[in-house]
């Protein structure tokens, strides 16, 4: 059963223009998170690796690609956790950076404490020698287009975006049985600056125990803020429920309390694993036993060996 | 219904010379929050003036009397969160706001956002007319000589003995008439943290949390512990299953102190009026108001009794 990466490249509504590079995407990225663990790495190297790959891709709401902020600008936040050691890092509002997942990770290994935003975050990444990167590199036409369209009056940003870009996430439970998370965003297109989401809150945006499981979170930040869903499907993990039966809770009672819609990949240190959402759609991958499963749909579970090309 | 508000000012060592004023601050601010709620007032207005009222006395470190970062600047976080909508504000790394509990309130209240940070957080409440404060107004002379003198500890030895290292973050929890809870919690965060260190109590789940399924929990401590173990949002899991609030409390504190070598403090109150102040520091200046009976405590196990004079 062991090991086993799964990976989410946003759940909404992604329009069609864009669902075929949204799954190359996560396939490609779970591929090379997969490629790790069968290398003997650790899950937190697999999940590192696997975001590093998305936010590297320009198609989804992360590094670079990431929406704009009300201001034009890119604020990113981003969040690891080990579930060996309950260690945890994250960065939020962070800016100029190309891999915040990097940053996140940085903060959790070489510091004492775990969250760093905005300019303390720049400053840390500068003393740790990683390298600024200019905006513009950060921003795609798609994302300057959307956040023109949304300053218009009238604009609902939140239903706009859903979806359409989105934030990126994985777990995974190496052979050793230790489980980790890893998420990163843009955020909300058009937030506020200074708006920092369920990202990097650690059991909103992702939460990793070795003795329960690890879950990753994409959807409306403010109302995974609210649920702390994360943390809230491995409660009802710990009390019995399967992983695909406590996830489908956690995003039930979302949108039942909250009326917010997301989508989660959650995985147990048995290897059991589930991508869940109730969202009209949510791009995923999972790489388990070499082979490489995925969907888009809500039903959908296609399957290849992991050799198979995209 | 009964209502019952309980605050914290902190769960650390203590030391004696501060002892009186912080358990005089938090009596202070105990009667203040429970005055709006025997007017009636909702659970979220009585936590805000509660922790308005420790925020403006400087002994604790919370607005006025906060403790400086690791370039001498004050940064400032605060949550607010209503148990009835799942509704939450929060701010972090604020500098100079003389009440970061009104400006979380305001996040929650005006925007369509839970949190707001640094510059952002600032460019909001300038735009709702909340003054900024200048730096020397809110930072004691005790505050700037202890950040002199950690700037030549040596990191690793404060490391190890966590629950040494203060931590007076303030906070409060209320249940109200309607039977309504609500928790908020405010801080200056760690002396000579890094700059724009996040701890817990912003973070939802971990600082603060609060439903009306449930309770309402605020908790102090050691900030980066506390994250790990979602300290407040494990407490309410506990209370979700039958468990008491100072058994979730005893059992969550134990939990955080052998799985993650973590020591704190929380206060929680049910929507039925059951209340708890439980801490594994050495010391946790707290009190609580119900029936128009004060109770208070800072040592292991004391917990003080007076009757409140009544108007």
């Amino acid at each position: 059963m062991l090991p086993v990466v799964v990976v989410h490249g946003g759940a909404g509504h992604i329009p069609k223009e864009r669902s075929k590079n949204s799954m190359s995407g996560v396939c490609s990225a779970t591929r090379a998170g997969y490629a790790v663990l069968k290398g003997g790495g650790s899950s937190m190297d697999a999940v590192v690796e696997a975001v590093t790959q998305l936010e590297n891709n320009p198609s989804f709401n992360a590094g670079c690609g990431s929406v704009l902020t009300v201001k034009g600008d890119v604020e990113m936040d981003a969040i690891v956790m080990d579930g060996k050691t309950l260690g945890s890092g994250a960065v939020s509002a962070v800016r100029n950076i190309a891999n915040p997942v990097q940053l996140a990770r940085l903060v959790m290994d070489k510091t004492s404490h775990a969250c760093l935003t905005a300019e303390g975050a720049s400053q840390f990444a500068r003393s740790m020698g990683v390298p600024e990167v200019p905006q513009e590199s950060l921003i795609t036409e798609y994302a300057r287009m959307r956040w023109k369209k949304n300053l218009a009056p009238g604009a609902n940003p939140v239903e706009c975006q859903m979806g359409k870009m989105g934030t990126v996430g994985a777990v995974a439970v190496d052979s050793e049985g230790n489980v980790a998370c890893a998420t990163s965003t843009g955020g909300i297109l058009n937030k506020m600056e200074g708006r920092v989401g369920d990202t990097p809150c650690i059991g909103c945006g992702g939460y990793a125990d070795n003795q329960t499981g690890a879950v990753s979170t994409t959807g409306h930040g403010e109302a995974i803020m609210k649920v702390t869903l994360a943390r809230l499907i491995l409660f009802h993990m710990e009390q019995g429920q399967s992983v695909e039966a406590a996830s489908d809770l956690g995003l039930a009672y979302m949108k039942s309390r909250v009326e917010g819609l997301g989508g989660v990949v959650t995985v147990d240190p048995q290897g059991n694993w589930a991508a869940r959402f109730s969202s009209l759609q949510m791009a995923w991958a999972a790489a388990q036993k070499d082979t490489l499963h995925y969907g888009l749909y809500c039903g959908e579970h296609f399957t290849q060996s992991i050799e198979d090309p995209n | 219904m009964s209502a019952v508000l309980v605050v914290h000012g902190g769960a650390w060592a203590i030391p004696d010379k501060l002892a009186k004023a912080s358990v005089d601050g938090v009596k202070g601010a105990a009667c203040e929050g429970f005055s709006v709620l025997k007017e009636g007032g909702s659970a979220l207005d009585a936590v805000e003036a509660a922790v308005r009222s420790m925020e403006d006395n400087a002994v604790f470190n919370a607005g006025h009397g906060a403790a400086l970062n690791t370039d001498g600047e004050v940064e400032l976080d605060a949550i607010i969160m209503d148990g009835r909508t799942l509704d939450c504000g929060a701010v972090s790394s604020v500098q100079n706001i003389a009440n970061p509990v009104s400006l979380a309130r305001a996040v929650m209240e005006k925007t369509c956002h839970v949190m707001l940070m640094g510059r952002g957080a600032n460019l909001f409440a300038e735009s709702i007319g909340v003054a900024t404060v200048p730096t020397d107004s809110m930072v004691t002379e005790y505050e700037r000589k202890e950040w002199e003198k950690q700037k030549n500890y040596i990191t690793g030895v404060m490391e190890d003995f966590n629950s040494q290292w203060a931590h007076d973050t303030v906070g409060a929890v209320a249940v109200d008439c309607a039977g309504n809870v609500a928790c908020a919690t405010s801080t200056g965060g760690i002396r000579n943290k890094m700059v724009g260190r996040v701890g817990d109590s912003p973070v939802i789940g971990s600082g603060g949390y609060a439903d009306n399924c449930s309770g309402a929990v605020s908790c102090t401590g050691h900030g980066e512990s506390i994250l790990k173990v979602t300290l407040a949002r494990l407490i309410l899991s506990y209370i979700e299953q039958g468990k008491s609030a100072a058994d979730a409390s005893q059992l969550s504190l134990e939990y955080m102190g052998s799985r993650v070598q973590g020591a704190g403090g929380a206060i929680v109150v049910t929507p039925p009026g059951q209340w708890a102040a439980t801490f594994t520091t050495e010391r946790m200046a707290w009190a609580a108001v119900e029936n128009d009976i004060l109770w208070y405590g800072l040592d292991p196990n004391e917990r003080v009794k007076e009757q409140l004079s009544r108007q």
